[in-house]
């Protein structure tokens, strides 16, 4: 798959995304995320975003929209995709009473291009013990875990689901520390959140969204010019505004 | 190791509860005497019942669909991991039906009402583990979390078959479905037959529709 990386194509390409449920519906979700970019994707609870990076995998069935990673499209590669993304709810929350080391000698044979030496490397620069359970870790170690098993496959793009959620300041700052070391490295990651600060400190992009419907989705500076209401507005200030300002239209 | 083999492995490795493998042992039932030996065939898909709700508890449909296989790959897993302990349970109750065979004239074994391990017993063992596979895997995955009720069901549907089983011999002109002598071999070979290819075709289609199902469930 890393051969098939198209480099003049976004990692990731969403189009027109659309889901219903009885009570919230997906509007027509459309964003890109370019390799080497960390695109933070924000909104409040219940905003869309689970569902949204549930969608691009399958694991929701969307009514509408297309989803092509590295320009191809998912429901025709998916096993070549899956090969070349990372894919976390947050923390590793699967075989609990299992040892890392015994999850991780079954996981590494699905992924033609794992890489014992950097697991090796990640266990050692993560502090994680192979011998522990996933039930024995912390929150954060257990978003280690998830991230040292997708980057030993050499994942392109990872996908994450609120990462930095319930994590204290350290671990949280640890973990936006390595995101930028990983973009760096031109891996591309997407990952949502209701923490704005976590945006603040390391993303390049932002996607806004609000009830289901996109509301912005650019690089970050162009976000903030655009909607900087005040002198020395945090980016929380400005999506907070945003929110109430859409609350008092309704 | 092609994907089918990788998915056997994370089944028996990562998946499978140890009662799965305990449960084999109810194999041994043909031993009891007196004693009804498909009832040792429920037991069996009681113990591949376990590992359902062990991967359940641990995530493993989520973590199986995040792996670079195709995603109904997570019912095929399923599927072959039932096959693999069924396999292995029916070779075992093949083992001991020869055993109890060798010792048909000698007491505890020279007298019994119920089904002895013969053939035709061997082909209903397969009848109960195609109930097993096309009424509660088949059923579980219209959600691929419920499994009370597709179990229930099965359990009703798994009594109902051994209980026919049981009394069918009794049926004047059956009774050769029970002996273990060489008079009725054809009629018990056609059962045990007619049982393989009622396995095959309901394991096939089992995990067809359940592929179906699957494809159709949000998480």
């Amino acid at each position: 798959m890393t051969q098939t990386v198209n480099k003049n194509v976004p990692a990731l390409e969403i189009a027109g995304l659309c889901k219903e449920y009885p009570k919230f519906k997906l509007k027509s979700v459309s964003f890109s995320v370019n390799e080497g970019e960390i695109c933070g994707f924000v909104g409040r609870n219940g905003a869309g975003k689970s569902t949204t990076l549930k969608s691009l995998l399958g694991l929701v069935h969307p009514s509408a929209g297309s989803v092509r990673f590295f320009g191809l499209d998912v429901k025709e590669h998916e096993n070549r995709i899956k090969q070349a993304i990372g894919f976390s709810g947050g923390a590793v929350d699967y075989y609990k009473r299992k040892k890392i080391k015994d999850i991780v000698s079954v996981t590494k044979t699905f992924y033609e291009t794992w890489d014992d030496g950097r697991y090796k490397d990640l266990l050692e620069k993560f502090e994680l013990d192979e011998e522990k359970t996933p039930s024995e870790l912390s929150e954060g170690m257990k978003v280690k875990l998830n991230l040292a098993l997708a980057l030993s496959h050499r994942a392109r793009l990872l996908i994450l689901d609120e990462p930095t959620s319930g994590l204290d300041p350290f671990s949280r700052a640890e973990i936006l520390d390595l995101f930028r070391d990983l973009a760096k490295e031109n891996v591309a990651i997407l990952f949502s959140t209701h923490i704005i600060s976590d945006l603040e400190k390391c993303a390049d992009r932002i996607v806004f969204i609000r009830k289901g419907e996109i509301v912005a989705a650019e690089e970050k500076r162009d976000f903030i010019s655009r909607f900087t209401g005040e002198e020395n507005e945090s980016l929380e200030d400005i999506i907070v505004r945003l929110e109430r300002k859409a609350d008092d239209h309704e | 190791m092609n994907n089918t083999a990788k998915l056997i492995s994370k089944e028996l490795r990562l998946s499978a509860s140890p009662l799965s493998y305990f449960f084999i042992l109810g194999s041994a039932f043909c031993m009891i005497p007196n004693y009804p030996s498909l009832v040792g065939a429920f037991f069996v898909c009681l113990g591949i019942f376990y590992s359902f709700q062990n991967a359940r508890e641990s995530n493993d449909t989520l973590y199986t669909v995040l792996l670079p296989v195709v995603k109904s790959d997570a019912v095929k897993a399923k599927f072959l991991f039932a096959a693999v302990i069924q396999a292995i349970a029916f070779a075992a109750f093949c083992a001991f039906s020869l055993l109890r065979t060798a010792l048909s004239d000698y007491p505890p074994y020279d007298i019994s009402a119920l089904m002895r391990p013969n053939l035709a017993m061997l082909g209903y063992v397969l009848i109960v583990f195609s109930l097993f596979n096309s009424v509660f895997i088949c059923g579980f995955y219209k959600t691929a979390y419920k499994l009370g009720k597709p179990f229930i069901l099965f359990s009703v549907f798994a009594f109902l078959f051994i209980t026919v089983a049981e009394i069918v011999h009794h049926v004047p002109g059956l009774e050769m479905i029970n002996s273990v002598e060489t008079d009725g071999i054809p009629l018990r070979l056609a059962i045990l037959l007619a049982s393989a290819a009622i396995y095959a075709v309901s394991f096939f289609v089992g995990m067809s529709v359940s592929k179906k199902r699957f494809e159709r469930i949000d998480f």
